[in-house]
């Protein structure tokens, strides 16, 4: 399936998630994406991981409103459980399955997102080992001087968006050297096709999704 | 220079929310050490209001760098987007929280008129944030099933929180970059 329209159809799922609440339908949404994300072979030990990870918030819900909330209603504390779940499958199912570059790409092609936007996000991702590297080294810096630079140190922010500005400027005119001209309308050399089946899917599935919600109890 | 965000600002947002995803990446285990710790009491969703300062701090300092009608936005969702890629557990779900803080703190700016960056702007980012998001987390974790007495509780906690970190803490950063001169004005 086109990856903007997945996308899309991942936000529908949480927001109608959010605003309704009904817990069949929620655990079917579950089984999908999970059933969605073992046939995209993603690696079992990241799927063990998101349910685990989640256990913490989704235990901390259930055990306040079924043990404290005044109206003691275990249904809905396994509804807002099985919430939690929807967005973490159904997220994991576009974030897993979909890389960056491809989803940059089809926001671009397919949604019409701004270049600049487009590019510049895949410019500051490319980007993320060096931030981790810089941050460590600020920490390390300080360090050798006496100074524990903690996560809530204004410092240690600080001297990581200086050296981001740098990098910012630089990568800017790099991009700019090689071309890239803001606003100006680009040839691809990967087409990201949107098919005529990838609107069917989307809308069969958006259908089910309602059915889903109004069906069950 | 012509106003609006260009390539060079819409790399540095995205790299700025990179930097507190990397930062607070390693204080994770304080929401998940204090959801279990406050499990047990009934008080577990009120961790997200100790900890929801820190994710807010992105869009703030966004706007109070770039002084720009939108700059907070994109401040806020350009990082959700960027942990969204970078493999947190919440995947596309992260969008949309990134827009809902986005708007309460672009909103901060709003009714200051993008004109004042005092303390003043502080107070009511900080304000509009707690409301936006807490009226999301209304319809998200379900708080009309939650006791009176705890919503009061967990708006306070919530506003302190998000005054410390994402007003605080950031204006103690905007004054260095200040003194740096790396805010354009």
């Amino acid at each position: 399936m086109n990856p903007s329209l997945k996308l899309f159809l991942v936000l529908i799922i949480a927001l109608e998630v959010t605003f309704t609440s009904y817990l069949y339908s929620n655990i079917v949404i579950i089984i999908l994406a999970l059933a969605y994300l073992i046939y995209r072979r993603v690696r079992w030990q990241r799927l063990a991981w998101l349910v685990i990870i989640t256990l913490v918030p989704a235990i901390a819900i259930f055990v306040t409103i079924a043990f404290f909330s005044p109206g003691h209603n275990v249904y809905f504390a396994w509804v807002l459980v099985s919430r939690l779940y929807v967005y973490v499958m159904t997220g994991s199912a576009v974030s897993c399955t979909t890389s960056a570059l491809q989803l940059v790409r089809s926001l671009e092609q397919n949604c019409h997102l701004p270049s600049k936007f487009a590019y510049g996000i895949l410019a500051a991702l490319n980007l993320f080992p060096r931030i981790a590297q810089e941050v460590r080294l600020i920490r390390i810096a300080g360090q050798m001087r006496g100074i524990t630079l903690h996560w809530w140190s204004p410092r240690l922010y600080f001297k990581a968006i200086l050296a981001a500005s740098q990098w910012a400027d630089q990568m800017a005119q790099a991009m700019e050297s090689h071309g890239f001209v803001e606003g100006q309308t680009r040839t691809s050399a990967h087409r990201v096709p949107l098919t005529r089946r990838d609107w069917t899917t989307f809308f069969i599935l958006v259908v089910v999704l309602q059915l889903l919600i109004i069906a069950l109890p | 220079m012509k106003k609006g965000f260009h390539l060079r600002d819409i790399i540095l947002l995205a790299l700025i929310g990179i930097i507190f995803g990397v930062i607070y990446f390693a204080a994770a285990f304080v929401y998940n050490g204090l959801t279990l710790l406050l499990t047990p009491v009934g008080y577990g969703p009120m961790a997200n209001d100790i900890t929801m300062g820190i994710w807010c701090m992105a869009g703030p300092l966004a706007g109070f760098m770039f002084r720009l009608p939108g700059a907070s936005f994109l401040g806020e969702f350009l990082g959700a987007t960027v942990e969204m890629f970078l493999g947190d557990q919440w995947g596309a779900a992260n969008l949309i929280s990134g827009a809902v803080q986005g708007v309460g703190t672009e909103l901060g700016f709003t009714l200051t008129g993008y004109r004042i960056y005092n303390w003043l702007t502080i107070i009511v980012v900080t304000a509009m944030t707690t409301i936006v998001t807490f009226a999301w987390d209304w319809f998200r974790n379900g708080y009309s099933h939650f006791a009176g007495q705890m919503l009061v509780v967990m708006i306070i906690v919530r506003f302190i929180s998000i005054f410390l970190f994402a007003g605080v803490l950031n204006k103690l950063i905007i004054n260095m970059l200040d003194r740096a001169h790396v805010i354009r004005r």
